[in-house]
Parts: structure tokens; sequence; C-alpha cells
């Protein structure tokens, strides 16, 4: 066995052959419990603040895999917002809404309303979606080509109806 | 303070609410937790207090909300204004859709926010189907070959499609906004300037009209004057004026060829009315000039003398000298009285070696000098032909009765009793005989 796995996106499989009656969906519950159970055993393995930076980590690769395969980088950054917004609710992921761009600065403040990792959780009094912090920082890269951090503001889990993000450049 | 107290505090603060709505200080929670009885009834006043406080905090997020401030924070724990920071959330976001849709971006969608999503959806759609109505005339107007200017009811330009930019040399960027007419249509075709009142085109501008010009010229860029056909247009929206299109294309190659056609007609009229060999007007011309001298004559009952001439033994030339030599007698005789006929008078070959002047405005005797000297200058001359050349004259006058061959005859038979009188003589019409024979009254003969 190899040490280390790199991530390809044929690895996700052929999943029409592979699963003819049952299809490419599953629950959110289930997608739920494999998150948080992962959260649950690295947490106890590496501390809560390792763990959350793998899961961003894991976010931002999974981001850009995702904007590799599944959107055009070559769009215009407006009908690119638009295809994304109209993926993720495709996918089921949650509904994207821009509430901010300024394509100078390249700051943006973004929702993500039923979100796939939060939304309906119980109060926790933390932000739960650090995955989604990476996904969205790892879409901007593969489209802009520069790094972003997004930081989750407002979640479901502290309390907010929907999941705010605020997304900024990596300063030089 | 036992719970009694506390239970009937509450419900007046909350009736008076009722009654009033929540004021400028909203619910003032009227217990003083400290002062309950015990530990069970302090944590519930608390729990009530908070909230109180709760829903105060959000009936202030609520309005904040409806007067349009979306960026009023509220704190998280606050359980009644979650779906009001949801509310919040979408208004921020329909807020950023519609500044893109200012900006143009018509790609966006808004999903699942019930009415807004189904208005702001249906809005983005007419939009789209306006842009691509407005994309498919753009393109009409591209291809049109005509050059094609929008301007607002006082003339200022609008639009101008790619054809008007490249017939004036303006580009749409450098007149937008431009009184466009006094820029380009400023004046006449021979490069006057129009009066201050302007033109019809202005006044059609002005007033909604629709008007055509073949006549007008625009100014290029270049300081060229093209000349253009055009035709303008008003865009009546609703009733009301809005402006007026111009569409307009250059004639300046029509103009050339109307030109050059008028240039032949010109040619081809001269021509069928100059006699060829000597230039003079031929026979049909001075026909048609005879008759409009008639009755010119006639009608202000001025006098009028006809002057009939002929080469004296012509044929005799022709037989000694040649046809060519003949020719250029006819061509001198044509050249010296024509030098000596008055601008007024008409000058034309009649037919061989004969001529016709009519002498407007002269009596028979003034028409008998006006010949005489004619013969003295002819006489005078010297012909390319080793020999002299004269002429015979037979002059008539007109009578009101007078057609054009009563005219001509008379003169005939006058230059018919000058060649049997001795040739190179002067011969007056017969007037006596006339008068005998036709009755008519005299003529002046002053
Ligand atoms: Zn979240």
């Amino acid at each position: 066995m190899k040490n280390v796995y790199n991530f390809s996106w044929e690895d996700l499989g052929n999943l029409a052959e592979g699963r003819p009656n049952l299809g490419g969906e599953t629950s959110v519950a289930i997608y739920r419990l494999m998150q948080f159970t992962f959260k649950d055993v690295l947490s106890k393995e590496l501390g809560r603040e390792k763990t959350c930076e793998l899961f961003v980590k894991a976010g931002l690769l999974a981001g850009r895999e995702f904007c590799r395969n599944v959107l055009n980088p070559d769009l215009p950054f407006d009908e690119f917002i638009a295809d994304l917004k109209a993926k993720l609710i495709d996918l089921k992921v949650g509904v994207l809404r821009v509430e901010q761009a300024d394509m100078e600065s390249l700051n943006f403040v973004l929702t993500v309303s039923e979100d796939l990792d939060c939304s309906g959780l119980p109060i926790f009094g933390e932000t739960v979606c650090d995955y989604d912090e990476g996904f969205i920082a790892g879409i901007l890269k593969e489209y802009t080509g520069k790094d972003f951090t997004a930081k989750e503001v407002d979640c479901w889990a502290i309390g907010d109806r929907t999941c705010r993000f605020e997304v900024k450049p990596v300063e030089a | 303070m036992n719970s009694t107290q506390a239970l009937n505090a509450i419900g007046s603060c909350l009736a008076l609410a009722m009654e009033r709505g929540l004021g400028k200080n909203g619910l003032v929670f009227p217990v003083e937790c400290k002062e309950a009885e015990d530990d069970t009834f302090q944590n519930s006043c608390q729990n009530l207090q908070q909230i109180f406080a709760q829903m105060n905090e959000s009936y202030r997020f609520a309005e904040a909300l409806a007067n349009g401030e979306l960026k009023t924070e509220v704190s998280r724990s606050n359980i009644f204004a979650m779906p009001l920071k949801a509310l919040q959330a979408s208004l921020r976001h329909l807020t950023w859709q519609t500044n893109q849709v200012a900006d143009g971006d018509l790609s966006q969608q808004v999903d699942f926010l019930g009415e807004f999503s189904l208005s702001f959806n249906r809005m983005i759609k007419s939009l789209r189907d306006k842009k691509s109505l407005e994309q498919r005339l753009k393109t009409i107007t591209d291809v049109l070959g005509e050059g094609v200017y929008l301007v607002d009811t006082e003339g200022r330009l609008i639009f101008a499609n790619p054809e008007a930019e490249r017939l004036l040399g303006y580009s749409f960027q450098e007149m937008t906004g431009e009184m466009v007419l006094h820029v380009i249509h400023k004046q006449y075709a021979d490069g006057t300037f129009f009066p201050p009142e302007g033109t019809q085109l202005g006044t059609a501008i002005r007033t909604g009209q629709a008007y055509n010009s073949d006549d007008c010229v625009f100014a290029c860029k270049s300081g060229r004057l093209m000349p253009v056909s055009l035709a303008c247009r008003p865009v009546i929206t609703g009733g009301k004026l809005e402006g007026t299109v111009i569409a307009f294309h250059d004639i300046t190659e029509q103009k050339k060829y109307q030109e050059s056609l008028q240039t032949i007609n010109a040619l081809l009229e001269k021509q069928a009315s100059t006699d060829t060999l000597t230039g003079i007007y031929n026979r049909l011309k001075f026909s048609k000039l005879l008759a409009m001298e008639i009755s010119r004559a006639r009608r202000y009952q001025s006098s009028m003398a006809i002057i009939m001439f002929d080469i004296d033994k012509f044929k005799e030339i022709n037989d000694a000298y040649g046809h060519q030599a003949g020719d250029s007698v006819l061509i001198d005789m044509a050249r010296v009285v024509n030098a000596n006929v008055r601008t007024t008078d008409i000058f034309a070959r009649w037919g061989g070696e004969e001529f016709m002047v009519i002498a407007p405005s002269c009596t028979l005797d003034q028409g008998v000098q006006f010949a005489e000297m004619l013969r003295f200058r002819v006489a005078q001359t010297t012909f390319s032909v080793p020999r002299k050349v004269t002429a015979s004259f037979g002059v008539s006058v007109f009578r009101s009765n007078d057609t054009e061959l009563s005219l001509t005859n008379r003169a005939d038979n006058a230059l018919y009793r000058a060649k049997g009188n001795g040739r190179n003589r002067v011969e007056a019409e017969d007037a006596e005989a006339f008068y005998h024979q036709a009755g008519a009254s005299r003529p002046p003969t002053s």
C-alpha cells in the first residue's frame, strides 16, 4: 500500500454502471453521518483545530476539482456565477447567493442556504462549515488563479438561517 | 414579590403593549428578578426577561428591514430574529442581483425566493427578450447599407449605425449627445449657410413630422458636403414623441449621373436644333422660334420683320470650285451675318443657300434698312473662293392675321423679286398687293 493517496476525478467511479438501481444520489443524513463521524474520530486523534484545518484543505481540493470537472472556468464572471449557482442546485449542494462581489479587490460576500453541511443543525455556538469554506476558496482559486480564504461568518449552527461566507484573496 | 404579583405585572404590561403597540421603549419587563421569592421563580423570570429583550431586538431589526436598512446586525442567540435574518439575506441578495442587471448582467436567476423569484426571473426574461430584439435590430441596421441616426426630440444623437459612421466619418462616441444637425446639416448644397430659422429637416425633428428629401447635403467630418437622400420619421411611444429616426444614403453618384444626363440632353437638344454645317439654328428650330415670336408679337401687338436671303449664283460657285468650296462659302456667310445681327435677332439656315433672320421689334422700313446693312457687309466680305459673293434679300413684316407660312411666303416673294431685279439687292414685300388681296389694315411703316 502506498503511503500517500492522490485524488483524481476518475476515482469517483462509474455510477451508472456501479449503481444501476440506486443511482447517483444518497441522503443528506448519510453524508452528514460520514462528515461528523470523521470529525469525531479525527478530532480525538489530532485535536479540534487540526481537524478543522484538514477539513478546509480537503474542501479546497474538492472545490478545485469541482471547478475543473463540473464548471466552465472560461466563462465571464457573471455567467460563471450563474452557472455555479445552477450546478449547486442541480447537485443539491445548497442555494448559493451573492450579496457582494467586488471584482477589483476580489472581495465577496456569499450565502449558502439549505446547505448540505449545516442547515437544520441544532445550535452549537460555533460555525461548522469548514469543508464549505475550503470548497468556495477552491472554486475561486481555480477560476481566478489566486489564493483565497473563505470565512464562514454566519452559520445555521450558530443561530443564523443561512451560512454567510466572507471571501478574500490571500495577501501576498 | 410573589408569583401572582409578578404574573399580574407581566399581564398588565402585555395588555398595554397589545393595546398601544411596543412604542419607543419596547416591552419593559416589569419584575425585578432578584426580588423573586425563590430560585426556580427567579430563573423563570430571567428567561422571560430575555424573551422580552429578544422580542424588542427582533422588533427593531424588523423595523430596520422594513426601512430597507440591510446592514443592521442582530445577536445570534435571538430566536425571533432567525427568519428575519433569512429575509435580510434574501434582500441583500436581491439588491446585488438588481445591481447586476443594472450593469447589464442578464445571466442571473433568483432561486427559491417565492414571489421575489417569480417577479425577478420574469423581469430577467423580459429584459433578455428585449435585448435579443435589440440585437436583431442592431444587426439589421448594421447590414442595412443605409446610414441611420436616432435623435431625441431636441435633436441630440442617441444612436448611429456603422454605415452612418462610415458615410460621414464621425464615430458614434464623438457624436453622442451632440445636436447632430448643428454638426452635419447647416449648409445648402452650394455651401451657403441656412438662415437662422433653420430647415425643414430641423422643423420635422422638432415637430415630429415625417420628411423626405433628395436635395439635402450633410457635412462629412472631412468637410466634404455629401448629397444625400434622406427619410426622417418620428418615433412615437404611447402617443408621445420620443425622437426621430433619420435614414440616409450617399447620392453623389446619382447626382453625377443626373448631371451628365442633363448635359447629354442639352447636347442632343442643341444638335437637334443646329445646322451641322454652319452651327446656326436649322429650319426646324427656326420654325419653333418663329411660332413663338409670332404669338409674342400678336400678344404685345409689337412689330417684327422677317428677312430671307439667298446667296447669288451659288450653283455656279459649286460647279466652279466644288462642293467643299461651296460649303466654306456657306460657313463664311453664316459667320458674317451672325456677327452683324443683334442678340435678340434669330438667325437660321432655311435650306440650301437660303437663310432667315427674325428681327423682333422692327417695322418693315427698319427691316429693309437692316437687310441693306447685311447685304452691304456680305458684299464687302472676302470669301474663300476667288470671286465676289453677294446675296439677295426679301423682307416682310408681321401682320395680326399672319401665319408662319403667310409671313415667310411674302419674304420669299420679295426675295424672288430681288433676284429678278438684278441680285445683290433688298426688296420689301409688296404691300399694296397684299392689302388688295387680303383686305388687311395697313402696317406701321415709320
Ligand atoms: Zn454553516
